[in-house]
């Protein structure tokens, strides 16, 4: 697959407050992500790592800046797109630190509610779910709700809740934080995998240093500012 | 697509159903206090409906026997027989009385009095239960079972003993009071004559002795081609006489005297109808802070809020609906157990249903507002 763009920002700024209060968040952050990479956000707790997910997911408003999300700019000094919620439902998949599954409904009708948010037909959005569900190994739980699901399992749901809109981005915060080393590769390399497989491009927010080798790339904030390092010996989790 | 309403419900639905029949309860008791207002009026109007005459004729400037004194001669019955319009006449009196039980207590009734021979009974034959009507001129009184008096019991009036010849059900005055029947004789002797230390007493005070052939209201019933409303413009040319037609006199009743009572029930009624709609939108407001961890994540993956508020307003809507049901039921239980007349009416319960349903639309936008209002952000930690 070749170097197609799939998360571009340039000159993102965030800042919280104003005047004495004023607290500047990224300052100048500037980066692409391509297509099929799976890219690690590392940064001490309070770094801006969640703001910065959140401005690419068209969640949080930048205070200036522009953001591609694959050809299309959606910000440039505000929002060029009237929904972002849209932006969200169709382009863009998001995994948390904890699945968040609805826990009033169950996990086949977790993975479907988005899809059919975006008027896919339900019978539709039920065949794409089983395919996620069995692509991920946890097919024989369709049915089941979260809280019958081991940890691991439910994080997986999330990743095909994740994936059932067929996004373009993903962008996972700690979405390992919660699970033992094994488990933690296992999801990463699922995350992986379906960059390389789907050409989805991934940012994972971690502070996990045994998943690093698993990613392509890797992004550090510092001091207010995206660095992108080289190798792994350059990186230093706090 | 996924109803999120019917999924949430069926999620926790013991809690929900558990609430709407709390709610419910509530509004059992809007519908019960609803009922005491229509038993009211029923009870103002049964006894005017079983006379069943077409017009009242009463003392000159007053509104008649049920809302103020009101004294005209007996014999006023054949005076107005003169008028072509007229078919029957009859003359009856209405008093309170205290009726003395054997054990020394007294029951407050309301006392008809009229013609056991004439052809206009003011006692309707349906509400007898036991015994008979008076069928003699004296000594004989049809009482309300409520009174607790029983067939054949001697109740001590007056000068004399009356025997108890008839039980009805049913029977109650404007005033609430329980109805007895008896003659106008007798009914005439207990209002207007005085004992005999009382009579000469006042000859030798040069006082003449008071007429005892006083009636409270000569009721009349028109020919057929006549109407209540022209007959009763020809008494009216007629000095030292008030002349209303039934329904006048049923609305004197229905809107004079008891439009206190139902202005007070009103404002229970009103003020039971607010807290249940406060309660139900605090239901509400709870059941959305209760997911709104989830609502953040829905919002924050991209579902629409127009999903999100129909999801709520929805389940506000089957609170509401089963709330009602529940309400219905339980009123229908416990109705007959209240000591007065409580009437449940289909048209009561509709009005109540549309008003619940307005209602369980408006607190649904408490809720629905908390939701629009969550910040999507506060889905994941930072």
């Amino acid at each position: 697959m070749g170097k197609e763009q799939g998360i571009r920002v340039e000159n993102l700024v965030k800042h919280f407050g104003e005047g004495e209060t004023r607290v500047d968040v990224i300052d100048g952050a500037s980066f692409t992500v391509n297509k099929g990479e799976l890219i690690a956000l590392i940064a001490p707790s309070g770094a801006g790592k969640t703001t910065l997910l959140m401005m690419i997911g068209c969640v949080t408003e930048p205070n200036g800046g522009t953001i591609w999300l694959g050809e299309e700019k959606v910000y440039e000094d505000g929002w060029l797109v009237k929904d972002t919620r849209s932006i969200r439902r169709e382009k863009i998949g998001f995994i948390f630190q904890a699945p968040y599954l609805i826990p009033f409904l169950n996990i086949i009708e977790n993975i479907t509610l988005l899809p059919q948010a975006n008027g896919v037909s339900q019978k539709d959005a039920n065949a794409k779910a089983m395919e996620l569900l069995t692509y991920l190994d946890i097919a024989d739980k369709a049915r089941m709700s979260g809280s019958q699901l081991s940890g691991g399992q439910n994080q997986r749901v999330a990743i095909a809740r994740a994936l059932a809109n067929d996004p373009q981005i993903i962008l996972a915060d700690e979405p390992t934080a919660a699970l033992d080393t094994e488990r933690s590769i296992s999801v990463v390399k699922m995350l992986k995998k379906i960059a390389e497989e789907q050409g989805v491009a991934v940012i994972m927010v971690t502070h996990d240093e045994t998943v690093l080798p698993y990613c392509d790339r890797i992004m550090e904030i510092v001091d207010k500012k995206v660095v992108m390092k080289d190798s792994l010996s350059d990186v230093k989790i706090i | 697509m996924i109803n999120l309403a019917a999924k949430d419900i069926s999620h926790s639905l013991s809690k929900f159903i558990i609430t709407a029949v709390g709610v419910g309860m509530l509004l059992g008791i809007v519908l019960i206090m609803l009922g005491v207002y229509r038993g009211m009026i029923s009870d103002a109007t049964t006894l005017i409906d079983d006379i069943n005459s077409d017009i009242w004729v009463v003392q000159e400037d007053t509104l008649g026997p049920f809302a103020e004194p009101s004294r005209l001669h007996e014999d006023f019955k054949n005076t107005l027989r003169s008028l072509d319009g007229i078919a029957l006449s009859s003359a009856m009196t209405f008093q309170n009385l205290q009726l003395p039980h054997s054990n020394g207590k007294t029951t407050r009734v309301f006392a008809v009095g009229y013609d056991p021979l004439g052809k206009m009974i003011p006692l309707n034959p349906k509400r007898i239960v036991e015994g008979r009507g008076l069928e003699h001129d004296h000594y004989e009184i049809v009482v309300s079972k409520k009174t607790g008096f029983v067939l054949n019991e001697k109740i001590p009036l007056g000068r004399d003993l009356y025997t108890v010849v008839g039980i009805t059900e049913k029977t109650v005055s404007s005033g609430g009071d329980l109805l007895v029947y008896m003659s106008l004789k007798d009914a005439q002797n207990l209002q207007f004559l005085y004992s005999n230390a009382r009579i000469r007493a006042d000859r030798a005070r040069g006082i003449k002795g008071m007429d005892s052939h006083m009636v409270n209201a000569v009721v009349a019933t028109v020919k057929a081609g006549h109407t209540p409303t022209e007959v009763a413009s020809q008494i009216k040319q007629w000095k030292h006489k008030g002349v209303f037609t039934n329904n006048a006199q049923k609305e004197i009743l229905t809107g004079n005297l008891i439009k206190m009572a139902s202005k007070q029930i009103g404002m229970f009624t009103v003020i039971l109808l607010v807290v249940s709609i406060v309660i139900i939108a605090m239901i509400i407001y709870n059941m959305t802070v209760e997911k709104i961890k989830e609502i953040a994540v829905m919002k924050l993956i991209g579902i629409p809020n127009k999903l999100i508020v129909k999801m709520i307003v929805q389940e506000t809507m089957l609170l509401g609906v089963l709330a009602f049901i529940a309400g219905v039921s339980f009123s229908h239980l416990i109705y007959t157990k209240f000591p007065k007349n409580v009437v449940l009416l289909t048209e009561d319960a509709v009005r109540l249903f549309v008003v619940i349903l307005i209602a369980s639309l408006l607190a649904s936008l408490f809720g629905a507002k908390k939701a629009i209002d969550a910040d999507p952000t506060s889905a994941i930690g930072g």
